[in-house]
C-alpha cells in the first residue's frame, strides 16, 4: 500500500519552517519525512499528506497565503515529468484519498478519490465485474490522479482511447483553495464547458485533483496475444501496420525492437537470435472472437513473413501488456532519455527509418494508434565529454523530423543535466496555442503556486 | 460606424450577395429547434476561414457580438443570435477537403453535413460514429459546438471523442489550430474543452475528425413489450449481462402511434414500448451476444422480438426510431424537448416521474430516447395557441430536469445549455463551478461577444418549480 499507512517517526523534529507551519495546519501526522521525495533529484522542504478534502483546501489557502510552490504527489511514477521546477517548497501527496466512493456497477460507472492506486481501483471494481481501461507503469503505485494529471497510456489505448476518453466528471481544489466540480456521474453529459478535458493531462498546473468519476466497460471475459518475430524492426512495423486495418486487429499492436524485448524482459524463449523486430498483439473480448483475433492475426503476420510467432495464455498476455506499459523502468531506475513522440499512425515507418537510431535503442511503436517511445538506456553519448551536448542535440534531431511528420516529442525522461539545456514540451504547441494556454494558467493559478515552470511553455 | 456601413463592410467581405440584412429574409434565422427567437442584425455567408476572421475581426471592431450557426437544427437556443447581434452562418463552407483512409480521418469544412460526412466516408469503408437524430441537416461545426451525441454514441461516445484537430477563428480574427493529427496532442487540451463550448470560445472553421473502420457485423434487435416498466428492466438486464450495445434505444406508447400515425413501422397497436438494440463487431461476439440480449428481452417480458441483419430490413427496424419526431406533428404542432440524463438504473424511476409530471400539468408527453446512456427525451406535446399550455409545458420541464439532478443525473446529455436551461444550472454547479468554466472562456475570448449570454444564468436565483407560488401556474388550470 501506500506510504501514508506509515506513520512519520515521531522522534524526527519537524526541521524546515514550512514542515512546523504545515504540521500547525494539519497536525503533525500529516507531515512526512522528506528523504523518500524527489522531484528532478531535489528533495523537497516539506511534504503533506493530508488525510481528507478538506486538508487538501487547507494547503492550497495556505499556499495562497505564503507563496508557496506546491507540487501534487500520487504515487511518484511519473514525477519526472516535466521541465525543471522554478522552485517547489511542498510536496503535496495524495495518498491517503485512496477509497472508491461511489461504485454503480449496473450503471457502468465509479468515482474515486484521486490517491487511490490502479491496481487497487481495479481490485475493488473487479467485484461488480467493470473497469475503467486505465493503464499506467506499476499500477500498484501509480494513482488515479497521477494517470489523470499525465493523461498516461498503454498498449491498449488504440482499442480504448486515453484517461480523458473515460473521465466523466472531476473534483479540484484550484491554487486559492477552492473546491470546484466538473461533469458528473453520468456517461454523457454537455451541462457546462468539459473542464474534465482541461484537467487531464494538465500536469496539477492548474489545480489539484480530489476525486475523479469514470464510465466503466465490462472486463473481457477472456485474453489471448501472440509475438511474432522478424528479421527487422523495419518488416516488423509494415506487418504491424498491414494488421491494424484488419477488421479482426487486436485491441493492442505493439511493434518493438530487440534491445527493447531485452529490457521489458518479455521472456520470450523462442525468439529467434537474429531477430530485430517483434510484434505483440494483444486481444480480449468474448472467448471466441478473441481466439479469432489471434489466429487470422498469426496468419496475416505469418504471411508478412514472421520467422517465428508464439500463441500467448491469458496470463501471459496480461503480464505482457503490464511490460509493455512499465517500459523497462525498475522502481529505481529510469532511461537516461526517453522520448515519447506522437504521430500520424500512416507516417511511422517512414520516421523510424529516418531515426536510424544508435544500437541499444530501445523503440516501442504503437502501430495502431501512433504513439512511439524511444529508449536509451545508457547514455550513448558518453564518449569524448559529448554527454550532454550529444543528447541535446539528439533531441533536436528527433524532433525536427517529427514536426517534419507532422508529430510531436515530449522527452518524458532523461539527466538533469540535459534536462537544463532543454525544454520538454518543445514545439508540442503553436505559438497562438500556447498563448490561450498561458491565459488558462494565468487566470487559474495567478500566483504560479501549481508545479511551476514544469508544464508546456514553461508554464 | 452606421449600422448601413457595418453592413456594407460586411458585404465587401463575403460578396455582396452573401449577407442577409433584409427583415423578410432574417425571419428563417430567428429559431432553431428550441422555443426561443431573437431576430439576427444580419447573417454573414462566408466561403472560407478567411472570411470568416475577417467578419470576426471587423464585428470585433465594431463590438458587435455574434455567434456562428450550422444548420439551426439545435434545441437549446445555441445559434440564436446574441442581441443586436449578427450570425455567421455556414451554408457555403460544407466541402469535404479530404478524407485520408490510411490514418482515418477526414477534414471537412464546418458547413458539411453531418450524414453527408458519414455517406461520404462509407464509400472507402469507414463511418463517421456520432450520428444525432437530426443527421440528415445538422452540420458538424453545430455538431462541435454542442458536443453532439446520437443513438451510436453509446458505444463510441460523443463528439468530442471523434475530433482530431481544428482551426479555429478567435474573437478578434485570429486563426489557431488546436490539436492537430495524432490522437494525443500533449499540453492543455485545448481542442478538447472547445468541443461542447457553444460557440462562446471560438468558430472553428476547418475541423479533422476521427474515423471508425465499418464493423464485420451488424445485428439490430426490435423488442416489442407490453410497457415501458418491462422495456426498462430489459435495458438493465442487457448492461447487466456486461453487454454495451452500440446503440440501444426506446420508444414509448405514444410514440409509436405517432409513429403508426405517419408510416407503418411494423409496430403493434397495444404495443407499450418498443427496444431498438443493435449490436456490432467480429461476428462471433455479435453472434454470441446475441443469444444474450434475445434471452434478456424475453425474460423481461418481450412479447415479440425481431432481429436483422441486411442493411435494409435494419433499416426498416429503425424507420420508426427515425421518424418518431417529426410523427409528433400529428399528435401537437408544438413540442419542448427535455434532455435530461439520469444513471441508467434509474430510468424507471425517472418515467413514472414523466407520467406524473404530464398528468399534473395536463401536457402529453412522448419519450423517445437513449436508454443504454440513461439520456432521456422526454417531449412535450401542446398547442401554443391554448392560453398558458406553454407556460405549463415549461414548467413541466423543469420540474423534470430538477428531478434528473435530484436522480444523479444532470441537465442536458447532448443538446447544450444554450439560452433554454441556463437558469437551471445552479441546480448542478456552485456558482465557484461556474466560475471556473468562465474562467477558460475569458482566456479564449476576453471580450465575452462571443454568443454571449448563453450557458451561465443572468445572476438569478434559481427557484425549484415545486417551490415557486402557486400564481406563477396558471390559475385556470387544474387537473
Amino acid at each position: 500500500m501506500s506510504r501514508g499507512d506509515s506513520s512519520p517517526p515521531r522522534d524526527k523534529p519537524l526541521t524546515s519552517p514550512i514542515s512546523q507551519q504545515l504540521a500547525g495546519l494539519l497536525g503533525a501526522d500529516a507531515v512526512l519525512p522528506t528523504d523518500s521525495y524527489s522531484i528532478d533529484d531535489v528533495v523537497p522542504p516539506a511534504v503533506v499528506q493530508p488525510g481528507d478534502r478538506k486538508g487538501v483546501a487547507q494547503v492550497m489557502r495556505w499556499a495562497s497565503q505564503t507563496g508557496a510552490k506546491v507540487s501534487p504527489y500520487g504515487g511518484g511514477i511519473l514525477a519526472g515529468l516535466g521541465n525543471l521546477p522554478d522552485r517547489i517548497d511542498v510536496v503535496l501527496d495524495l495518498s491517503r484519498l485512496n477509497r472508491v466512493t461511489d461504485y454503480q456497477p449496473a450503471d457502468l460507472t465509479a468515482t474515486v478519490e484521486a490517491g487511490i492506486a490502479l491496481e487497487d481501483m481495479r481490485r475493488e471494481l473487479a467485484h461488480g465485474e467493470k473497469l475503467a481501461p486505465l493503464e499506467a507503469p506499476f499500477p500498484g503505485r501509480a494513482t488515479i490522479g497521477g494517470i489523470l494529471a499525465t493523461n498516461c497510456s498503454g498498449p491498449l489505448r488504440f482499442a480504448y482511447g486515453l484517461p480523458r476518453d473515460w473521465l466523466i466528471g472531476v473534483t479540484v481544489v484550484g491554487a486559492g483553495g477552492q473546491e470546484t466540480k466538473s461533469g458528473g456521474r453520468v456517461v454523457k453529459n454537455v451541462t457546462g464547458y468539459d473542464l474534465n478535458k482541461l484537467y487531464t493531462g494538465s500536469l496539477g498546473t492548474l489545480g489539484v485533483i480530489l476525486e475523479a468519476s469514470f464510465k466503466l466497460t465490462p472486463r473481457a471475459e477472456a485474453r489471448a496475444g501472440l509475438a511474432a518475430s522478424f528479421p527487422t524492426l523495419k518488416e516488423a512495423l509494415s506487418a504491424g501496420r498491414s494488421l491494424v486495418s484488419q477488421v479482426f486487429v487486436p485491441q493492442g499492436v505493439q511493434v518493438v525492437n530487440r534491445a527493447s524485448a531485452e529490457r521489458l524482459n518479455l521472456d520470450l524463449p523462442n525468439l529467434p537470435s537474429g531477430a530485430d523486430g517483434l510484434i505483440l498483439a494483444l486481444a480480449e473480448g468474448r472467448p471466441r472472437a478473441t481466439a479469432r483475433r489471434v489466429e487470422e492475426s498469426a496468419s496475416v503476420l505469418s504471411d508478412a513473413g514472421a520467422a517465428n510467432i508464439d500463441r500467448l495464455q491469458e496470463s501471459d498476455t496480461v503480464s505482457l501488456a503490464q511490460r509493455v506499459t512499465d517500459l523497462g523502468w525498475d522502481e529505481q531506475t529510469r532511461p537516461f532519455l526517453g522520448l515519447k513522440i506522437d504521430l500520424p499512425p500512416s507516417v511511422l515507418e517512414q520516421f523510424l527509418d529516418a531515426l536510424q537510431p544508435v544500437a541499444g535503442t530501445g523503440v516501442i511503436a504503437d502501430v495502431g494508434f501512433g504513439t512511439v517511445q524511444v529508449f536509451h538506456w545508457v547514455n550513448p553519448f558518453a564518449q569524448g565529454g559529448q554527454e550532454i551536448d550529444g543528447a541535446v542535440a539528439e533531441i533536436a534531431r528527433v524532433r525536427a523530423l517529427a514536426r517534419s511528420l507532422g508529430g510531436t516529442v515530449v522527452v518524458e525522461h532523461c539527466a538533469k543535466p540535459v534536462k537544463a539545456a532543454i525544454d520538454v514540451w518543445e514545439g508540442c504547441a503553436g505559438e497562438s496555442e500556447l498563448q490561450i494556454m498561458r491565459r488558462i494558467k494565468e487566470k487559474f493559478d495567478p500566483a504560479g503556486l501549481l508545479n511551476p515552470g514544469r508544464f508546456i511553455g514553461r508554464i | 460606424m452606421q449600422p448601413s456601413e457595418f453592413i456594407h463592410r460586411l458585404q465587401d467581405i463575403v460578396g455582396p450577395d452573401y449577407v442577409i440584412h433584409h427583415p423578410e429574409d432574417l425571419l428563417v434565422y430567428e429559431y432553431d429547434g428550441s422555443v426561443d427567437r431573437s431576430m439576427p442584425r444580419a447573417v454573414a455567408l462566408p466561403s472560407d476561414a478567411d472570411q470568416v476572421s475577417r467578419v470576426l475581426a471587423l464585428a470585433y471592431d465594431e463590438g458587435v457580438p455574434l455567434v456562428g450557426r450550422g444548420s439551426g437544427t439545435g434545441l437549446s437556443g445555441g445559434a440564436l443570435a446574441p442581441p443586436g447581434g449578427i450570425q455567421i452562418a455556414f451554408t457555403r463552407m460544407n466541402r469535404i477537403l479530404e478524407v485520408d483512409t490510411e490514418n482515418l480521418t477526414a477534414t471537412i469544412e464546418p458547413g458539411v453535413i453531418n450524414l453527408d460526412l458519414d455517406t461520404h466516408v462509407r464509400k472507402f469503408g469507414m463511418r463517421y460514429a456520432p450520428d444525432p437524430s437530426s443527421q440528415k441537416a445538422c452540420s458538424l461545426g453545430g455538431n462541435i459546438a454542442e458536443n453532439a451525441g446520437g443513438p451510436h454514441c453509446l458505444a463510441y461516445g460523443t463528439t468530442t471523442n471523434h475530433v482530431l484537430g481544428m482551426e479555429v477563428a478567435l474573437e478578434d480574427g485570429t486563426l489557431v489550430q488546436l490539436g492537430g493529427s495524432a490522437r494525443q496532442v500533449p499540453g492543455y487540451d485545448l481542442r478538447g474543452v472547445f468541443v461542447g463550448s457553444e460557440g462562446t470560445f471560438g468558430i472553428a472553421t476547418k475541423i479533422k475528425v476521427r474515423l471508425l473502420p465499418l464493423p464485420e457485423t451488424v445485428r439490430t434487435f426490435l423488442g416489442i413489450f407490453p410497457d415501458i416498466e418491462s422495456a426498462c428492466s430489459a435495458v438493465s438486464a442487457v448492461i447487466g449481462h456486461g453487454i454495451v450495445p452500440a446503440a440501444l434505444e426506446m420508444i414509448d406508447a405514444l410514440s409509436i402511434r405517432a409513429v403508426q400515425n405517419v408510416t407503418d413501422a411494423g409496430y403493434p397497436d397495444d404495443a407499450g414500448a418498443v427496444l431498438l438494440i443493435e449490436l456490432e463487431g467480429l461476428w462471433e461476439e455479435v453472434d454470441e451476444v446475441s443469444r444474450e440480449v434475445e434471452s434478456a428481452l424475453w425474460e423481461t417480458g418481450a412479447n415479440e422480438v425481431r432481429v436483422a441483419e441486411e442493411d435494409s430490413e435494419r433499416e426498416r427496424l429503425w424507420l420508426g426510431r427515425k421518424t418518431a419526431f417529426g410523427a409528433f406533428g400529428t399528435i401537437a404542432p408544438n413540442y419542448y424537448l427535455v434532455d435530461g440524463v439520469v444513471p441508467r438504473t434509474r430510468l424507471t424511476q425517472v418515467l413514472r416521474k414523466v407520467s406524473e409530471v404530464s398528468e399534473k400539468y395536463g401536457i402529453i408527453i412522448a419519450n423517445v430516447f437513449h436508454a443504454g446512456d440513461g439520456n432521456l427525451h422526454p417531449c412535450m406535446l401542446f398547442d401554443e395557441r391554448e392560453p398558458g399550455v406553454k407556460e405549463r409545458a415549461m414548467a413541466g420541464a423543469s420540474e423534470l430536469m430538477e428531478y434528473c439532478v435530484e436522480m444523479g443525473g444532470s441537465l442536458s446529455g447532448e443538446h447544450g445549455i444554450g439560452l433554454e436551461k441556463k437558469q437551471f444550472m445552479p441546480l448542478v454547479y456552485t456558482e465557484h463551478d461556474m466560475e471556473a468554466m468562465r474562467l477558460v472562456r475569458d482566456a479564449f475570448a476576453p471580450s465575452g461577444r462571443l454568443n454571449p449570454g448563453k450557458i451561465f444564468p443572468d445572476g438569478e436565483e434559481y427557484v425549484p418549480v415545486t417551490q415557486r407560488t402557486p400564481t406563477q401556474v396558471d390559475p385556470d388550470f387544474y387537473v
